[in-house]
Formats: structure tokens, C-alpha cells, sequence
């Protein structure tokens, strides 16, 4: 029996300049469920980052909530004022960033930064929120946790630091823990480490994780379901192994077919032409149009998100399913 | 850390040095001592030769130097031409006004620049920043003289509320304090705005927003505890300005401190007490860089004085 913890419903994010509204994020529509592992792909400025961002309530600023909503069972994010996400960040949705060198703050030790975040959702005493620390450094893997917890940043390496952010960020047994890009900074065999925990504790704690990235090997090690965002949108949603089996959407075709080396992720875009159009500049109709090969007539109307065997996919060639688009 | 002290320390000496020479020379070009020491009649040829032997200026010059520093390695500055008190007697009197005052203007500077800074660059862009940045610029453009003044006529004479002049109590040094650390504000608040803008968009500040923590803890505890350090750097290196204020606000409102004590001895010639309060304001600037800089190490883990250490 499937759960959704999250439900994200139109959302819409961009700027507001003066009534003048530009989407980063144009109304996307996904859910998250129970212990499952969403992976979120795309091009650089696709709006990734401004997706994970919006459900802690951290857009920066400039940055505005336009439209939709996001939602558990009991809650609706849009209504959401200060204090409200104050009580969801740390506690329900949990976040670790892509540096691990500078997501750390340099003047706190390791055992501070972490009770903090234990202490300002829970009311228990210091000395108890000291031992939970050291609970999680230990449930981390950081050798010798004793002294760690009286460290500071400057004195770990980045995949420690790493191991310290998800100490950090599951302190406190949140349901939902994004993860944007966590370990494109570092070393292949620290990423590997790192991933295997983070899988390793998602099922020790049944939660569920939103991992942004952009390497489709890491995708593939680790994610049941996988959205892939092309300008702000949606572009195909499915099964991790459907979307490498048979990906539908020129686009993620173009993403994996020019997938050299599961080890060597950061060209893997040079090989579809074109750029991506800049928010606030984009053509009408299908937003790929203009670098698909199989771009026509059609495209100059924008694609719904067609079902196509239990995935989804904004391509006009899925109109009438899977049938027409045997390419 | 020792050899980093000791290093320091000979540093300290070597400007020391640099300030006696530069001190001791350029004086000498504003005229003879001697002739404005007769206050009433034309004096005999006579009498002036005897006050420059008995003040050894009879000397060579080069003499006169090794003869002062000679004194200053034993930290004696030779006595008043006038009173013929010791300098440091002198200086020493009067150190504790100086050093209330300097303090009485750091900490006017902190109370309005801190607050200012911060909530400019938490509210960027607002109408608050902007008056924040007016008043930055306000407080760097207003001649401290002016400013002085104008707190005289005010609250001194106008309201009658505060002292105008000399140092026996607190509320003395209100009018002063106010008047040395509106400048030294002004700058700090710009400071201040700007490391905090550079610090609000580091990564450990979304990571201590995405814990749920409130919105003065980021700011307070995050972002401005990392803020903190180039602003005490700031702080250090302005306390040389610092000082050179007070010579003018000690003058203002007839503080009984170092600076006036300077200003009444350039107009007397008193070459002894001219040379030891200059090197000893000198020596305290030196002195105080020293203390900032070790005191970094206590502010950034980071920074191990000695330079092992940093990531
Ligand atoms: N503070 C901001 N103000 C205005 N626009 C912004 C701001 N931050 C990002 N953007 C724009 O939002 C778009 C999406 O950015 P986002 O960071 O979500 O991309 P991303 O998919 O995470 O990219 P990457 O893979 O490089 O991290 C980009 O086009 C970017 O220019
Ligand atoms: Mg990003």
C-alpha cells in the first residue's frame, strides 16, 4: 500500500517584478511516497534547485511562491506563515546541500551545530540532546564520535563534513530528506560511501528522499522514480528502470544517450545542441521544440503531461500512447 | 604562537623607531624652543644660551637623538621643558582620560553601527537600509569638530543636560564618546552591512535556515558571529584614527587627556613632551593591533596564530 507523504500540486515559483510575473518552476505537479527515493534530473537553471527550495519555504530572496500548492494529509504549504515552516524544516523535511565544505558554519563545533538543530524542535535537556549528537555521528560512521562532536569543520574532510550534514539533517527523524546534488563535490569513492549510507539509513529510518542530481549514475543506483525537468517542467516521469529501458521523451533520450561513463557525468549535456531558453524567454508551445529532432507542426502547441503505460510524458508523439512512437 | 609574538614584538620596535626618528626631526623644524619661553621682555643673548645648555640643545642634533633614545629604550622621555615634571609622569596623568574616551567612542560606534549594519543588510533594499546607508555616509562626511560643536549647543548649552567640558564623572564623557564614535559609526555600519551581505549568502546560513531555527538565531548567531571577524580586524586598524580623534576632541571639549596634553606642548615647543606622547600613542596602537590579532584565534577556530591549520 502506497503512501504519499507529499503531494506537490501546480506549483508555480518565479519572480514578481512588479506584477510582472516570470516562472522558473511553471506549475509542475508530483508526489512523493512513503520510503521511496525520487530522483529529480535535468539540465543546469532547469529549476531544480527552486523545486526542492520551495517545499522547506526557502526560496531567496527575489525568488516568490506564484502559484499552486504543496501538501501532506493535514497541510497546505501555501497557506504557511513563518512560524508554520519553521516547525517543518529540520523536523518533517530535512536538506543537505551540494558543498559540504561551506554548509557547515566554521565557528561551531560539530556537537553544537548538530544539537541545535535537536534542540529546536524537541524539549529535551543539552546533555540529552549531547548524546542523541553522538548517537548520530556514530549512526554516520564518523570514527572516534567523541571527539568529533567537540570539532570543528575546518578539521573534517568534505565526505565527513557530508556524513556530519546528514547527522545534521536526520537528527531529529524527519520523513522527507532532499538532497540537492550531495555529492557532486566529492571524490568517486567518498560519493560512493556517502550514497550507500544514505540508502542504507533511508531504510533503517523509512523515509523518504528527493535527490537531486545530475549524474543518471547515480539515478540509476539509487532511485525508484525519477522526474526529469527540461525549462521549469515536467518532461517525463517513471520508473527508474523504465526511464533507462525505454525513455520516451527525446530529451531524456538525448540525456542518456549521451551518457558516457557512469564516472564521468559533467559532459553529458554537450552532445544535444541547443541552449536552454533563459525564464521570462521562453518560446511558445513545447519548450524543447527548438532542439528536438523530432520537432513539428504539432510542437507549436504546448504538450499535456500524457499517461503512457504508467509513465508520464510531455511529447505530442505519446498523444495516442506508446503505438505511433516507435522511432 | 611565541615566535609569532616575538615577531610582532620586534616589528613593534622597528616602527617605534621609525616614529622617534620622524618625531624627533620634524619638530625640530618648527622654530626654536627657546624663544617663546620668555614671556615678558626681549632676553639677552646671555640668557638664552644658558636655558639651551641647561635643556642640552646646545648639543649637535645627532646627539640630542642618541640622548633620546637613549632614554627611550629605559622609557624615560627626558622631563617638560616647561614644567620640568617627567614626561611620563605627565603622560601617565593623563593616559586614563585618553584610554576612557577611546573606549567611550569604540563602544558608541558598536552600539550604532552593529545594530544598523545588520538590520540594513537583513532588510536590504528597504526603506530602512536606506536610511542606514544615509546615515553611514552622514557619519563619514560630518567633521568631527562640527559634530562636537553642535552636541555642545545642544545639549550642553541649549539644554543644559550634559557637561561641556573636563572629565570628573560619567556623564562627562557622554558629549566626547558620542562625538569620536560618530565617525568611526559611520564606516562601521558600511562594513558591517557589507560582511554581513557576503556572509547571508554562504551555505552555512540556509543549512542553519533549514533547520528551523528562528530568523534571529541565523542572522545573530550565523551569519554575524562570521561577520564578526573582519569587522574586528576593522576595528583594530581604525584604533590609530581613533586616537588621532581624540587629539581634536580632547581639544573641543577640555578633556585633560594625552591629546591635549600634545597640542598645549606643540604650541609651547615642548619638544620632550611632544616626542613621548606621540611615541607613546604610537606604542598603544601597536599594542592594541597585537591584541586584535591574537584575539582572532579566539573568534575563527580556523586561525591558529602561527599559521598551521587553516583548512
Ligand atoms: N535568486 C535568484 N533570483 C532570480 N533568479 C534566480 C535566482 N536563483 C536562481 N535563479 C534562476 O532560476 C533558474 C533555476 O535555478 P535552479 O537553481 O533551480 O537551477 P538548477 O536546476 O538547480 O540548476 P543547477 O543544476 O545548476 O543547480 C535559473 O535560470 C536561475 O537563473
Ligand atoms: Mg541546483
Amino acid at each position: 500500500m502506497v503512501q504519499k507523504v507529499l503531494e506537490i500540486d501546480k506549483l508555480k515559483v518565479g519572480i514578481n517584478d512588479d506584477g510582472n510575473k516570470i516562472a522558473i518552476v511553471n506549475g509542475i505537479s508530483f508526489s512523493l511516497q512513503k520510503g521511496e527515493t525520487l530522483g529529480i534530473v535535468g539540465e543546469s537553471g532547469c529549476g531544480k534547485s527552486m523545486t526542492s527550495l520551495s517545499l522547506m519555504g526557502l526560496l531567496p530572496p527575489g525568488v516568490e511562491w506564484l502559484d499552486g500548492d504543496i501538501k501532506t494529509e493535514s497541510l497546505h504549504f501555501k497557506d504557511f506563515k513563518k512560524k508554520d515552516w519553521r516547525k517543518i524544516r529540520g523536523k518533517r523535511i530535512a536538506m543537505i546541500f551540494q558543498e559540504p565544505m561551506s554548509s557547515l558554519n566554521p565557528v561551531y563545533t560539530i556537537g553544537k551545530q548538530i544539537m541545535e538543530m535537536i534542540l529546536s524542535h524537541e524539549n529535551i535537556s543539552k546533555k540529552q540532546a549531547r548524546e542523541r549528537a553522538l548517537e548520530m555521528l556514530k549512526l554516520v560512521g564518523i570514527p572516534r564520535p567523541e571527539q568529533v562532536l567537540d570539532e570543528y569543520p575546518y578539521q573534517l574532510s568534505g565526505g565527513m563534513r557530508q556524513r556530519v550534514m546528514i547527522a545534521i539533517a536526520l537528527s531529529c527523524n524527519p520523513e522527507i530528506l532532499i538532497a540537492d546534488e550531495p555529492t557532486t563535490a566529492l571524490d568517486v569513492t567518498i560519493q560512493a560511501q556517502i550514497l550507500e549510507l544514505m540508502k542504507k539509513l533511508q531504510e533503517q529510518l523509512n523515509m523518504s528522499i528527493v535527490l537531486i542530481t545530475h549524474d543518471l549514475g547515480v539515478v540509476a543506483e539509487m532511485c525508484d522514480r525519477v522526474i526529469v525537468m527540461y525549462a521549469g517542467e515536467i518532461v517525463e516521469e517513471a520508473q527508474v528502470v523504465e526511464l533507462f529501458d525505454r525513455p520516451r521523451h527525446p530529451y531524456t533520450k538525448g540525456l542518456l544517450s549521451s551518457l558516457p561513463d557512469v564516472n564521468e557525468e559533467k559532459e553529458y549535456l554537450s552532445s544535444i545542441p541547443g541552449v536552454v531558453p533563459a525564464p521570462g524567454k521562453m518560446p511558445a508551445g513545447c519548450r524543447f521544440a527548438a532542439r528536438c529532432s523530432f520537432a513539428h507542426e504539432r510542437c507549436k502547441n504546448t504538450p499535456p503531461l500524457f499517461e503512457v503505460n504508467g509513465s508520464k510524458v510531455k511529447c505530442w508523439l505519446y498523444e495516442n500512447g506508446d503505438s505511433e512512437a516507435v522511432l | 604562537m611565541i615566535a609569532y609574538v616575538i615577531r610582532r614584538l620586534l616589528h613593534t620596535v622597528l616602527v617605534v623607531f621609525a616614529i622617534s626618528l620622524l618625531i624627533f626631526f620634524s619638530i625640530r623644524l618648527t622654530g626654536d624652543p627657546v624663544t617663546v619661553m620668555f614671556s615678558a621682555g626681549e632676553p639677552t643673548k646671555e640668557a638664552i644660551e644658558e636655558v639651551r645648555r641647561n635643556l642640552g640643545l646646545d648639543q649637535p642634533l645627532y646627539v640630542q637623538y642618541l640622548i633620546f633614545l637613549k632614554g627611550l629604550v629605559t622609557f624615560d622621555f627626558g622631563e617638560s621643558f616647561r614644567s620640568h615634571m617627567p614626561v611620563m609622569d605627565l603622560i601617565m596623568e593623563r593616559a586614563g582620560a585618553t584610554l576612557a574616551l577611546a573606549i567611550g567612542g569604540t563602544i558608541v560606534s558598536i552600539l550604532i553601527a552593529f545594530p544598523v549594519g545588520i538590520i540594513s543588510a537583513v532588510k536590504r533594499g528597504s526603506i530602512v537600509d536606506f536610511f542606514g546607508r544615509i546615515f553611514s555616509l552622514i557619519g563619514i562626511s560630518f567633521p568631527n569638530f562640527w559634530l562636537g560643536i553642535m552636541l555642545i549647543l545642544i545639549f550642553a548649552v541649549n539644554l543644559k543636560w550634559l557637561p561641556s567640558s573636563g572629565f570628573e564623572g560619567p556623564q562627562h564623557l557622554i558629549l566626547p564618546s558620542i562625538t569620536l564614535g560618530m565617525i568611526l559609526s559611520g564606516i562601521l555600519a558600511r562594513l558591517v552591512r557589507s560582511s554581513m551581505l557576503e556572509v547571508m549568502n554562504q551555505q552555512y546560513v540556509s543549512t542553519a535556515k533549514s533547520k528551523g531555527i528562528s530568523d534571529w538565531a541565523v542572522i545573530i548567531k550565523h551569519a554575524f558571529r562570521n561577520a564578526l571577524l573582519p569587522t574586528i580586524t576593522f576595528l583594530g586598524l581604525q584604533f590609530g584614527s581613533l586616537l588621532g580623534g581624540t587629539v581634536i576632541v580632547e581639544t573641543i571639549f577640555s578633556w585633560p587627556g594625552i591629546g591635549r596634553l600634545i597640542i598645549d606642548a606643540i604650541n609651547q615647543r615642548d619638544y620632550p613632551v611632544i616626542q613621548g606622547g606621540v611615541i607613546f600613542l604610537a606604542v598603544i596602537m601597536v599594542v592594541v593591533n597585537l591584541i586584535v590579532d591574537l584575539s582572532y584565534s579566539l573568534i575563527d577556530p580556523r586561525i591558529k596564530t602561527g599559521g598551521s591549520g587553516r583548512a
